[in-house]
């Protein structure tokens, strides 16, 4: 702003300034727009264009205008995986903000000892592997041989087999996208934290706020831009999962088990696309899942930004 | 991120297209994608030994699933490799695009076809007579079962015996039920795979008629195989472990079923995952008539850099002579006639089976094998049918339902 002030200032002694130095701005901008157009909005359009289409990759392609959508409307793996989608992230998404929340409270407590090595470990689960992480995960829950129905049967209670039943699966990819995200969330959290200034909590207390009311009145509203952007990320890529539900469970394939169960959109579209070799339609999936994506992230733009007012 | 993948590969689609060279070098080094799991180095390695000049590029992409993936993408407009390999399940939906494919009858002559099991050439044969496929092996059907575990029961143990036994799949669940009486154990790993695709596979027509109408929800020989199925379900002798779940390795190791079904290219798994049990395990016929499950074609794109080098590897190894080689030392089975009924596979033996007569077996169930007309939806129907199954076992369908549940996820998935 303040440079751009400078150049109004001048122009009245008409210095001109070279072509070079009029096309520099748009030279360094350039990179980010002819990357953006080739990977960002080519697809984008693309995808539109392909969903009006019977598109087989290595057979025909006909125009069939709108009938991918009709078919999509009428298709229940499409609702199933709409509803598997939105339970997952929700029960994933939810309580994992709040742990963040509070681990960043007490990550940010002035009297912690090793306060670095505890923020630093936050990073290790994000950096892991999600392979990694669904192999691990995937012993635990183990119907046959995992910990947790190991521990169940030491105290005589049947054997859950999460992976055969809906609410089971989603638990199991809720906690592998807990853990995977927590710590990056705690950490984002923690940064906010840190920009509150010590005195606004000591004036607090001397107009006689207690830990509550200081966090409520106090660090909740100034958190604010922190917490809004991470719930429209987690929206962003928690209605986009692919990979937990994909490794959850190898054998059944691109439906996530038999009763797809805790197939995603986005693990829908790709056995559309790419187990059936149907473009058209996965390109159809993908548009809805673009939409769904939007209109869920503005909602809870707006839903956040409104904690303002509640306040 | 889908999104985007989708469009990329979609957008690079529909190139090329151009002749092959007419004439090249036999021994260019020349790619060859194969899925893993078939032995597909060993056979390169006995590739090279006959031919010391070639030279050959392997990749083992994947699972068969994600070599149909890959090969998709490539022929979509990547870049192709001169050699595939096509799984059964994959070979419809290429079949019907033949021109991504050479017809092998140019570089082989008319007389290509006569080598091998007609069923085989002619699921890899398009409707314009193309042949995009050689059949590299297939999926001659037994049951493999615990010997011990059937003596223990007080069951008959010697093959021969156990297959007069269970002659009829009445019989076979009759047997369990003995078998679960006396142990208290299930019996059998599963129904969809070790029933439903042994029973569905002993049809004369399957999911499509002779005529390429699908049929699979009107067809009473698949609704009794799907009935089969559930009614050993019903019984309580199966073990309810899918096929490579994680229960099932152990589960052969460790007595948690005492039959499992038994296509040749799953033998070698049985003996990988319960080394412990060798001597113990048995095969025999499966109820009923023979039946093939599995089984590839090996294929050459039209945009192949060195066909001529790719068809050499495709004459020397897919000779029947070579087939039976490989069979002996991989255990895949030939597709090629010749090699079925040879002295060499038929009196093929191993001891981890109990020097049951598995070449006989084997070569016997393709032999006798129905003919039936495989469709591009072929392995959705059988998968929609199946996953019916499963969610039977996982008790989220009850048994008198399971049924319309297979017909409704077939018609979901066929749009």
């Amino acid at each position: 702003m303040r440079g751009n002030r400078q150049q109004k200032s001048q122009r009245p002694t008409k210095v001109k300034s070279s072509l070079p130095e009029r096309i520099a701005p748009y030279a360094y901008v350039a990179p980010f727009f002819i990357i953006f157009g080739i990977f960002g909005l080519f697809p984008l359009v693309f995808t539109f264009y392909v969903a009006l289409f019977d598109w087989n990759p290595i057979g025909a392609h006909t125009f069939i205008g709108l009938a991918n959508f009709e078919r999509l409307v009428q298709d229940s793996r499409f609702w199933n995986a709409l509803v598997n989608t939105f339970g997952i992230f929700i029960i994933s998404t939810v309580p994992q903000l709040i742990l963040a929340l509070g681990l960043a409270q007490l990550l940010n407590h002035a009297r912690l000892r090793w306060a670095n090595f505890f923020r630093m470990s936050m990073m290790l689960p994000y950096i892991t592997s999600v392979a990694a992480t669904a192999l691990v995960f995937g012993q635990i829950f183990d119907y046959n041989f995992g910990l947790i129905n190991w521990v169940l049967g030491l105290v005589n209670i049947d054997p859950i087999n999460f992976l055969a039943s809906r609410v089971g699966s989603w638990f199991e990819i809720s906690a592998m996208v807990m853990w995977r995200w927590f710590g990056y969330n705690t950490l984002l959290y923690l940064a906010g934290l840190q920009a509150i200034p010590r005195e606004m909590y000591e004036a607090a207390s001397v107009d006689g706020a207690n830990g509550w009311q200081q966090f409520w009145r106090l660090t909740i509203p100034s958190l604010r831009p922190v917490i809004i952007f991470t719930v429209v990320m987690s929206t962003i890529g928690g209605l986009q999962i692919f990979t937990e539900p994909l490794l959850v469970s190898p054998e059944s394939g691109l439906t996530c088990g038999a009763g797809r169960q805790c197939q995603t959109l986005a693990l829908f579209l790709y056995e559309q696309g790419f187990g059936q070799f149907d473009f058209g339609y996965g390109s159809a999936i993908g548009v809805a899942l673009f939409v769904i994506v939007v209109v869920a992230a503005l909602i809870n733009f707006f839903l956040t930004t409104r904690t303002r007012g509640a306040n | 991120m889908g999104v985007l993948a989708l469009a990329l590969v979609a957008g690079c689609g529909s190139g090329g297209g151009d002749d092959s060279a007419a004439a090249g070098d036999p021994n260019a080094e020349f790619t060859f994608w194969s899925f893993t799991g078939i032995g597909a180095k060993d056979s390169v390695d006995e590739y090279l030994a006959k031919n010391p000049d070639a030279k050959v590029k392997l990749s083992e992409v994947g699972s068969t699933t994600e070599t149909a993936t890959a090969l998709t993408a490539a022929l979509a407009g990547g870049e192709v490799p001169d050699l595939v390999m096509i799984q059964g399940d994959d070979l419809p939906k290429f079949v019907e695009n033949p021109d991504n494919f050479i017809d092998l009858r140019t570089l082989g002559g008319d007389d290509l076809a006569d080598e091998y099991l007609d069923w085989a050439v002619g699921g890899a044969t398009a409707t314009n007579g193309s042949i995009v496929g050689v059949p590299t092996d297939v999926g001659g059907l037994g049951l493999a079962y615990r010997a011990d575990l059937f003596e223990a029961a007080g069951l008959p143990s010697d093959p021969t015996e156990v297959a007069a036994a269970w002659s009829t799949w009445d019989d076979f669940i009759a047997m369990g039920e003995t078998y679960t009486a006396a142990t208290g154990k299930p019996f059998v790993d599963n129904v969809e795979t070790s029933v439903f695709f042994s029973t569905v596979n002993q049809v004369t027509e399957k999911y499509y008629s002779d005529d390429g109408e699908i049929i699979y929800d009107t067809n009473p020989q698949v609704a009794d195989a799907f009935d089969v199925a559930v009614q050993t379900y019903d019984a309580g002798i199966s073990a309810n472990i899918a096929a490579w779940s994680s229960g099932w390795d152990p589960g052969k190791a460790n007595g948690s079923f005492a039959v499992t079904v038994a296509p040749s290219w799953i033998l070698s798994g049985i003996k990988t995952a319960a080394p412990d049990t060798a001597g113990d395990w048995r095969v025999t016929t499966v109820p009923g008539v023979g039946g093939n499950w599995g089984g590839s074609v090996i294929a050459i794109p039209a945009r192949a850099e060195h066909p001529e080098a790719a068809w050499e590897y495709i004459k020397t190894m897919m000779s029947a002579e070579a087939q039976t080689e490989h069979f002996q030392s991989t255990g895949t089975l030939p597709a090629a006639k010749e090699a079925l009924t040879s002295e060499a596979v038929l009196s093929y033996t191993d001891e981890f089976f109990g020097n049951s007569a598995l070449g006989q077996v084997m070569s016997d169930s393709v032999l006798d094998f129905n003919a039936y007309y495989n469709g591009p939806d072929t392995s959705a129907i059988g998968a929609g049918l199946l996953n019916a199954l499963v969610d039977m076992q996982n008790g989220n369908v009850a048994p008198d339902d399971a049924w319309d549940k297979g017909v409704q996820n077939v018609k979901d998935a066929l749009g």
